[in-house]
């Protein structure tokens, strides 16, 4: 079975109209805009506290890198629209229809990831971008700590990495569905994965704490973009786990979407 | 045959069930032909196996001498209703038919004329949730002319249905076929292919039991000639000399086994002996399919423990 250039196209076509039709991406949408809009209130609030303090106080600031806060809910928001992409189908059962369709499987279900891919990489950038925006708008020309980014050019790295991340998160989430087929075991799983897991390891030893925080998801973003962070890996081992997400989560994925009777 | 379905030994086993066992059978264009079985004897299964949704455990499906998942852009080929529910709920109609049509390159012109067909234009823009059971069997029958297919395959497409509805699936599969199309349909209900279906395939067990048509069935099945008549002893002895057998009723009636109609109307006329009725019985299709299956089905509930 081969796949087809022209069959391909037109199923990654109709997977964009399927996912643009569905109310649940408009509303996971609003989630990410809703923890963007809140990570700016938390940023203006720290700013407005930052400026109240004194000198010696100013100096003992974290850093307020905002994409910190905001990422992770954007992951899982922009991951349960990849999640959609398969668990929305089995859920109604119009799975049956689009393989009577596509009957490929390879097709359908490597036109599902390429549509997943594509929305992480938008959303991923345009909610990095937003955080990046808000955080030279509200802290200006402050100074490090409290300035990740003094030059506006030092938020490159941090921008790129977590819109890849946010891209492999998406991805990961569709496998995930194309696993599990059910919305809320893969929206659990994905939850777990990125707003969980990172609380859950803060209770662990200090060594495995740092062992296990430096493969979650939403820590790849500052190990892969290098600089100061806490966690061990390299920006190469931070890639390297990163793709090990994908190839585990969509191999698996595509694998049970391949192998099992549907509908 | 370019539209033809044939099954070569088609098997699926779930763990220890065999679901379908072994079937053979082609299904030829230009007649509606019939899928019959008890619930639970493989039919679904064997249409799932067709459209490619099921693997096989073994044996092979073929529509128009390729296996199904090969067919590029399938919609043009085989249009197929297996589950009228299997809409999403929140797209409209139009949008759920764009949706499928996108995959295969159809125009969404075309997705308005299908809409038009079925009788769905007014409510193209309405959400599929709020649809009747009879609207969405439309939307899935208007799905399956999308492609504007040779073959069409419905899996139990009365169900649920009203009289109306029922009326133009049949005029609309009777339509299908006469243009030249292979049209298969299931149900377990043998009053309903009676009306509607041209060839019959009966499966019990997963194997195949009958592949007949109707009106030779309805032939096969004809059991005897009720007579009438106020000379009933002279009738016996005419009747009997054409090598049949009589047998009286309770009112004084025959019945006659072995001859047909015609020749007793003719005996009777020669012997001058007057003729009331003469009704030709056959066992109703009903009794026919039920009488074939009656040993495949997986579960027949017993009358005898309710009537006491």
């Amino acid at each position: 079975m081969t796949v087809l250039p022209g069959a391909f196209r037109d199923a990654i076509a109709a997977e964009f109209l399927k996912v643009r039709t569905l109310r649940s991406t408009w509303a996971f949408l609003g989630g990410g805009v809703a923890a963007s809009l809140l990570g700016a209130l938390i940023l203006f609030m720290l700013v407005r506290a930052y400026d109240a303090a004194g000198p010696a106080d100013r100096l003992r600031y974290e850093t307020a890198d905002p994409t910190v806060v905001t990422m992770p809910f954007v992951m899982f928001f922009i991951g349960a629209i990849g999640a959609m992409l398969v668990t929305s189908e089995f859920g109604t059962r119009s799975i049956g229809p689009s393989l009577l369709a596509v009957p490929q499987r390879r097709t359908l279900i490597g036109a599902k990831a390429t549509v997943a891919g594509l929305i992480g990489l938008t959303g991923g950038a345009v909610f990095a971008l937003f955080a990046f925006a808000d955080a030279r708008l509200l802290l200006g020309n402050r100074p490090a700590p409290i300035n990740p980014w003094p030059q506006w050019t030092d938020a490159i790295p941090t921008v790129l990495c977590s819109t890849l991340i946010v891209t492999v998160t998406t991805v990961v989430a569709m496998g995930l569905g194309a696993l599990l087929r059910s919305t809320a075991g893969t929206l659990t799983t994905l939850g777990s994965l990125v707003l969980v897991a990172p609380i859950f390891a803060h209770f662990l030893p200090t060594v495995w704490q740092l062992r296990l925080a430096s493969v979650l998801l939403p820590n790849l973003t500052p190990q892969l973009a290098g600089g100061n962070h806490p966690y061990l890996l390299s920006p190469g081992g931070a890639g390297a786990v990163a793709a090990g997400y994908v190839l585990l989560a969509l191999g698996a994925g595509a694998l049970a979407f391949r192998r099992r009777d549907t509908a | 045959m370019e539209h033809m379905i044939e099954l070569v030994e088609l098997t699926k086993r779930y763990g220890s069930t065999l679901a379908v066992d072994g079937l053979s059978f082609e299904v030829r264009p230009g007649v509606v032909t019939g899928f019959l079985g008890p619930n639970g004897a493989g039919k679904s299964t064997t249409m799932r196996m067709m459209l490619g949704l099921h693997r096989p455990t073994s044996g092979r499906a073929l529509v128009g001498g390729r296996r199904y998942d090969e067919i590029r852009h399938p919609l043009h080929e085989v249009g197929a209703v297996l589950d009228a529910d299997a809409a999403h709920p929140g797209r409209t109609a139009f949008v759920h038919l764009a949706c499928l049509a996108r995959s295969n390159g159809i125009s969404r012109a075309r997705v308005h004329t299908v809409l038009e067909q079925v009788g769905l234009s007014n409510v193209a823009d309405k959400r599929v949730g709020g649809f009747s059971l009879g609207m969405r069997q439309r939307l899935g029958i208007a799905g399956a002319l999308l492609g504007d297919p040779g073959v069409v395959i419905l899996d139990e497409p009365v169900n649920g249905l009203d009289a109306a509805g029922i009326r133009w699936i049949r005029s609309t599969l009777r339509a299908l076929a006469a243009q030249g199309r292979t049209v298969l349909l299931s149900s377990h209900l043998m009053s309903e292919m009676a009306v509607t279906v041209d060839r019959v395939l009966i499966i019990g067990k997963g194997r195949l039991i009958e592949d007949t048509s109707v009106a030779e069935m309805r032939d096969r099945f004809e059991r005897d000639v009720l007579v009438r008549t106020p000379r009933a002893a002279a009738l016996t002895t005419v009747i009997t000399r054409l090598g049949a057998t009589v047998t009286t009723t309770g009112d004084g009636d025959l019945i006659a086994v072995g001859v047909d109609a015609p020749a007793i109307g003719d005996a009777a006329a020669a012997a001058g002996i007057p003729v009331h009725g003469l009704t030709p019985r056959s066992a109703t299709l009903e009794d026919v399919y039920l009488q074939m299956t009656d040993e495949a089905a997986e579960y027949r509930a017993s009358t005898e423990g309710i009537a006491r």
